[in-house]
């Protein structure tokens, strides 16, 4: 064991000092410096010196030099031998920094002198380019090499491309490869069975960007055979964009389904379950919200470190807070009010203005901050599609919640004792069941669900004092259309209402598409006033 | 009616077919025809009267099946023409049998989430008959007057009113109108009313919002709501709100307010629940008065209330009619005493 | 006259006193000193015409609400359709003199560079038409709604959401600015109606009386209906609705008449608010507006004639007071306002008094009784004045 350690350290040195040259060695290879080399008069063997010196650097940034280059766009400035990429602009000329491309004013054209090629050069540069970044070791690096050459369509990088691709041994860079080829195919003059070769291959990457792509070539081309084929490409990423875009539409609408879900499932308990018409339900959600935003400030202020838990740690007080002002509703106002639903309704909305005001005059009217961890910003692509991680994270936190909720109804001794309450109070009292109890635990359950969903929506929305308004018309119309006293009735609501609002969006409009969801509802509820999932029994009036 | 002759004639054949009779269930009671249809068809026999909504009801496929193509009915010769007219004249003799009842059930089944509360129920009510019903809790009876007003739809089954009029087709509105009334279980009358207001606004006449608007009492109503008040015993408590009304008193407001409504057929719902003897003395006599003049359905659980009744007894049990006749006979039934008493 | 008899002597001096500040405050402002005592000064007189419409506002709810049993969060809907209405007709009144000097289109058409009037707008630069509209389109718009959402029964709290909704999809699609309604600004800047300078002290006296004449009216309206039998029938449907299906009647119809009949009053109180107002905007369709609507009734005391009115007038000062000492405490209150009365007034102002009185009554005919005369009759509950 003692043995090992200094082998140990021995090794470690010995990684350290191999590594600091190497990291020297990448700090001097500066391709900012080695463009320079080719300011002055040079011979062309130097300048092909040169491009191979900048091909080794790996840089990407050195493509726009080269190609510069190559166009002939590469100047030196007369006295500091400075390089630049210029174009003409009246009689002066406009210079760009060689690498990244930033303008860097206007000179005289006297002050020029341009980089001097001839054919062997070119060759070399597109040669270079090609290896520089097609040939990189990192994949990813080399991934990116073949989208940027994608974007430019350069024939020239044909021959390069070429190579690389019989090289290539991860199949994704190649496939990625190949369709850079194709849109070469297209812009060069390769006969026409070529450019339909690679029409179909285009055809498989189908996205937008090859779209226009094609759509230009099959605008240019004369060529039936490669009109044809590119015709047919064409329809087949039209197709498989307009599948993308339901996809997508379902996404959006799932996403917006699991928004509502997360802010009616409360209201599913408490109007649902007990018959209690909460109109402060939207303001439990703004409650949740706020303690979201009061986390993260503490969060901010004393341990930054925990930023990314922040979430995590206002879920279980926003539960507690919304819960407790439920608990104090249920105990001081709704128990006075039970089976006289309308002044339910009533009061209920008192306290609602009343939590509002008191959240405004806290916080103040404006919006209230409140960050996304890491884990829940950004975003990745499926397809043609782009997911990001907050939405995906809602709908599954609000399948979470739904399940866990649902397990709390059916398979614990609280849910039992609701579910006696709401179907006989007093065959349930006579049982022994302590029903004031039970109701104040149900509307409290109903309330801290609510909190929970606006530290959810606290990610997406502005968090305000009139969040929750925002929610309670909303959420009655996904329990009232799902039917009331059935969460799964809830679950199906939501989601069909989500998907529903999100197709109606691109034919309507967000507002209009809100409006002709209204009416939907209004419409449906005449077919069916007890809504999708109806709850059975004898409950209607003599 | 003044259509052509035989085209009405053919239809009515007709819908007898398409209606299936109580077939086992009803014997073809030879009863005096009066009422609904008017003495005078009883003259022409071979033609006998429907109720044109009942004729317009079941017209559509006649038309189509009994006619030549060209719009023409299809009068004889028919190859098969004698052998239809017996068959008409067998159930026309029946048909006329279910127009001269009142109430026809037949074969009606309701069920909640699989549980049959009422089973092939099958019932006739003649007319100017009272019938007290009796049955076990659950048994199906206040599910009966539910289908029979309307507020329930029966999943399968016939429900006939006045000979041809299918209430399974009518809203509740409607079958009141037609004269079917009904106190519930539990009593309800308009609480924020006075009794007598409760009663006016029961009386029968029309239903329009606009009359309603513009309505003035006139001394025929007048003389109507004191009738009714005398009958129920309610005189002097129609200024009092329903609301202050004993539990008796609120059954017999209903009542009244049923008799308000003039209607051919009461549907009473446990009357006498929560009543003293005397109360339910005084009841019984009330609605054997009713009864001389229109039929009467009492469900009740009350057995010496359904004797002073003194009428034709129907029990139920889970959703069918287990046994009736006389309460001795349907009391002595073993198959009524072992639901009652065994299981 | 029959109504002398069934409305009672509170409801003719309610009436009466309505009358008379149609003709004294209208006289006071224009006819007294600016220093004299009861000099009303001019801006108070469009202020007390926008409590009167509100006051008419909160009577038509009373009728579906504290009559028929159908608490609408939706009248602020027909409020403000009213309003829109009659908004309208003053924008077409202001022809040339408007900012860009367009004498067929508004001002905001103009911004939005529209060329022609949309069809929906001719004929409002007649009054006549206009004022058929403001009763029209809300009663239309009442009508097909609850013509739908009668028909298949639905009631109670459902069917407050769904009017809720509706006024909530108003309130989108008028805060669009392709909807031709002005968008977000609403209707504004008008200049006369039916000739008359809209600033002048005069048109806005007379507003003011057209206001209260109109809610006299109203109370009138409401007490016919309320004491014909349609009226104990609503009371029937509120309180069993059922029941009357059973009797024969159509609750449906009954409720869609008075909804119908409700919805023109709202929709007249919003065209008379408008003028005096000097605006309408999105913001009158607001859910919250409509609720506010209902405590006025709930305050007053719903279900009676004179209820609704005190109601509406009384939170209406309160909130203008408390708007000018503490604007951010007025929501408290007015959210308080809904508790207190729900949990501890539930009758309402009137109600409360009137069963207060009531009770006092039994008591002493109890004792009457006791001295040996025979009883009269007994306690009633919640009587309609
Ligand atoms: N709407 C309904 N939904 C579900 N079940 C129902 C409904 N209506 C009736 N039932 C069931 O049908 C059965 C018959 O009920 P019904 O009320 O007709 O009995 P009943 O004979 O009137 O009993 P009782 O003498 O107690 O009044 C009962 O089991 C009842 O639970
Ligand atoms: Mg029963």
């Amino acid at each position: 064991m003692n043995r090992s350690i200094p082998w140990l350290l021995l090794s470690l040195a010995v990684l350290l000092f191999g590594l600091g040259p190497a990291a020297a060695q990448q700090a001097e290879a500066d391709p900012a410096a080695i463009v320079q080399k080719f300011g002055g008069k040079q011979s062309f063997d130097a300048t092909e010196a040169v491009i191979a010196e900048l091909a080794a650097t790996g840089d990407e940034r050195v493509a726009r030099a080269l190609r510069a280059l190559r166009e002939g766009d590469l100047y030196w400035r007369e006295g500091d031998e400075a390089v630049f990429i210029a174009t003409r602009k009246g009689s002066d000329y406009e210079i760009f920094d060689p690498l990244t491309g930033d303008s860097a004013g206007t000179v005289p054209s006297g002050d020029l002198q341009k980089v001097r090629v001839k054919n062997s050069i070119r060759n070399a540069v597109t040669g270079a380019l090609g290896t520089l970044t097609l040939r990189a070791e990192n994949p990813a690096q080399r991934m990116r090499a073949a989208s940027t050459l994608f974007s430019d369509a350069d024939p020239e990088m044909i021959g390069p491309l070429d190579a690389a691709i019989a090289a290539e041994e991860d199949s994704a860079v190649k496939a990625r490869m190949q369709e850079a080829r194709a849109s070469a195919v297209l812009a060069s003059d390769l006969p026409a069975a070529d450019k339909a070769a690679a029409a179909k291959v285009l055809a498989t990457r189908a996205d937008r960007e090859s779209l226009t792509m094609l759509i230009r070539f099959a605008g240019a081309t004369d060529d039936p055979v490669a009109k044809q084929a590119a015709d047919a490409a064409i329809v087949a990423i039209q197709n498989n964009i307009a599948f993308w875009n339901q996809t997508q539409n379902i996404w959006y609408g799932l996403s917006l389904g699991s928004v509502l879900l997360l802010a009616a499932i409360g209201l599913a308990i408490t109007f649902g379950v007990m018959g209690v018409i909460n109109m402060a339900h939207g303001e439990m959600v703004m409650l949740g919200a706020y303690t979201t935003f009061m986390v993260q400030e503490l969060i901010r202020n004393n341990a930054p470190g925990l930023f990314e838990w922040s979430l995590t740690i206002a879920l279980p007080l926003a539960f507690l807070v919304s819960g407790t002002v439920g608990l104090v509703m249920e105990r001081g106002l709704i128990r006075f009010l039970y089976g006289r639903p309308l002044e339910t309704l009533l009061a209920t909305f008192g306290v609602s203005l009343i939590l509002q005001q008191a959240v405004r005059t806290i916080f103040g009217p404006s919006n209230r901050q409140v960050g996304n961890p890491d884990w829940m910003s950004g975003a990745f692509d499926v397809g043609l599609m782009s997911v990001t991680w907050n939405r995906l994270w809602i709908i599954v936190f609000a399948l979470v919640v739904f399940l866990a909720l649902l397990a709390v109804l059916n398979r614990t001794p609280l849910g039992l004792q609701m579910r006696a309450v709401t179907q006989n109070r007093r065959m349930a009292a006579a049982m022994g069941i302590r029903t004031p109890w039970v109701d104040a635990m149900t509307f409290a359950l109903g309330s801290g669900i609510a909190g929970i969903a606006g530290v959810a929506l606290s990610q997406i929305d502005n968090v305000s004092p009139n969040l929750g308004q925002g929610y309670i018309i909303d959420s009655f119309m996904v329990v009232v259309f799902g039917g009331v006293g059935n969460l799964w009735g809830t679950l199906v609501g939501a989601m069909t209402l989500g998907i529903v609002n999100k197709f109606l969006e691109p034919y309507a409009g967000a507002v209009l598409g809100k409006i002709v969801v209204l009416v939907l509802i209004i419409l449906f509820i005449q077919k069916r006033p007890r809504g999708l999932f109806a709850q059975k029994g004898r409950f209607v009036d003599a | 009616m003044v259509e052509t002759k035989v085209a009405g004639k053919v239809a009515d054949d007709v819908h007898a077919l398409t209606t299936p009779q109580g077939s086992g269930g009803e014997p073809a009671t030879p009863t005096v025809l009066q009422g609904i249809g008017g003495a005078g068809i009883a003259a022409v026999a071979a033609q006998p009267a429907m109720p044109r909504e009942a004729l317009s009801a079941s017209q559509a496929p006649v038309d189509r099946t009994l006619e030549n193509g060209h719009g023409e009915p299809v009068v004889s010769p028919h190859p098969y023409a004698a052998q239809m007219r017996e068959r008409r004249l067998a159930i026309e003799a029946q048909g006329r049998a279910r127009r001269d009842t009142l109430l026809y059930l037949n074969g009606v089944t309701k069920s909640f989430d699989g549980f049959k509360a009422i089973n092939n129920l099958s019932l006739v009510i003649e007319k100017g008959e009272m019938r007290a019903i009796i049955g076990p809790n659950g048994a199906g009876k206040t599910t009966m007057m539910d289908i029979i007003t309307g507020k329930t739809r029966p999943d399968k089954g016939e429900v006939y009113f006045s000979g041809d009029v299918d209430l399974t087709r009518h809203d509740e509105a409607a079958i009141a109108s037609m004269g079917i009334g009904r106190k519930f279980q539990k009593p309800t009358v308009f609480e924020s009313h006075t009794v007598e207001d409760n009663i006016r606004l029961s009386l029968s006449g029309p239903r329009s919002v606009l009359e309603a608007l513009v309505h003035r009492k006139d001394e025929a109503e007048r003389q109507r709501v004191e009738a009714i008040l005398e009958t129920t015993r309610l005189t002097d408590k129609r200024q009092i709100f329903a609301a202050n009304l004993s539990h008796g008193q609120k059954q017999w407001l209903e009542i009244g307010m049923l008799l308000a409504q003039d209607p051919e057929l009461l549907l009473v719902d446990e009357p006498v629940a929560g009543m003293t003897d005397a109360e339910t003395e005084e009841t019984a006599r009330l609605l054997r008065e009713i009864a001389a003049t229109r039929s009467v359905v009492v469900v009740e659980h009350d057995m010496h209330f359904v004797r002073a009744l003194g009428v034709k007894v129907t029990c139920l049990h889970e959703g069918s009619v287990l046994s009736e006749g006389t309460l001795d006979k349907v009391s002595a039934d073993p198959k009524v005493i072992e639901v009652y008493l065994g299981r | 006259m029959i109504l002398a008899r069934f409305l009672g002597p509170r409801v003719w001096i309610l009436i009466a006193a309505i009358l008379a500040a149609a003709i004294l405050v209208p006289l006071s402002n224009l006819a007294l000193p600016a220093d004299h005592p009861l000099h009303v000064p001019s801006y108070l007189v469009p202020l007390f015409g926008k409590y009167v419409c509100y006051a008419l506002l909160a009577l038509a709810l009373d009728l579906v609400w504290g009559y028929c049993g159908i608490l609408s969060l939706g009248h602020g809907a027909f409020f403000a359709l009213g309003g829109y209405a009659m908004g309208m007709y003053l924008m077409r009144q202001i022809g040339a003199r408007g900012v860009y000097g367009n004498p067929e289109l508004p001002d905001f058409m103009v911004f939005l560079n529209w060329k022609e009037l949309p069809w929906y707008w001719t004929g409002f630069d007649q009054f006549w038409f206009a004022a058929l509209m403001v009763m029209l389109v809300p009663g239309l718009l009442a009508f097909v709604f609850g013509f739908f959402a009668f028909r298949s029964r639905v009631t109670g709290v459902y069917l407050s959401i769904i009017t809720q909704a509706m006024t909530y999809a108003l309130l989108l699609a008028f805060f669009r600015n392709d909807m031709g309604f002005g968008g977000n600004n609403g209707l504004t800047d008008f200049k006369d109606i039916l000739g008359f300078s809209i600033q002048a002290d005069a048109t806005r006296a007379g507003l003011f009386a057209a206001s209260c004449i109109a809610l006299a009216l109203g109370v009138l309206l409401v007490g016919w209906i309320t004491r014909s039998k349609l009226g104990k029938l609503m009371i029937a449907v509120r309180d069993a609705e059922s029941r009357t299906r059973f009797i024969g009647w159509r609750p449906e119809y009954v409720k869609l008449f008075a909804f119908t009949v409700s919805a023109v009053m709202a929709g007249i109180a919003g065209a008379l608010y408008v003028p005096q107002v000097g605006i309408i905007n999105p913001g009158e369709f607001s859910p919250v507006n409509s609720i506010e609507i209902v405590v006025w009734a709930a305050v007053g005391g719903r279900g009676t004639l004179i209820g609704p009115v005190i109601g509406a007038l009384l939170v209406n000062y309160g909130k203008t007071v408390f708007t000018a000492l503490a604007p951010e405490f007025w929501l408290f209150l007015l959210g308080g306002l809904f508790v207190f009365v729900t949990l501890l007034l539930p009758r309402g102002i009137v109600g409360t008094i009137d069963h207060g009185w009531d009770a006092l009554r039994a008591t002493r005919r109890a004792k009457e009784a006791e001295k040996g005369e025979t009883a009269g009759t007994d306690v009633v509950p919640d009587p309609a004045e």
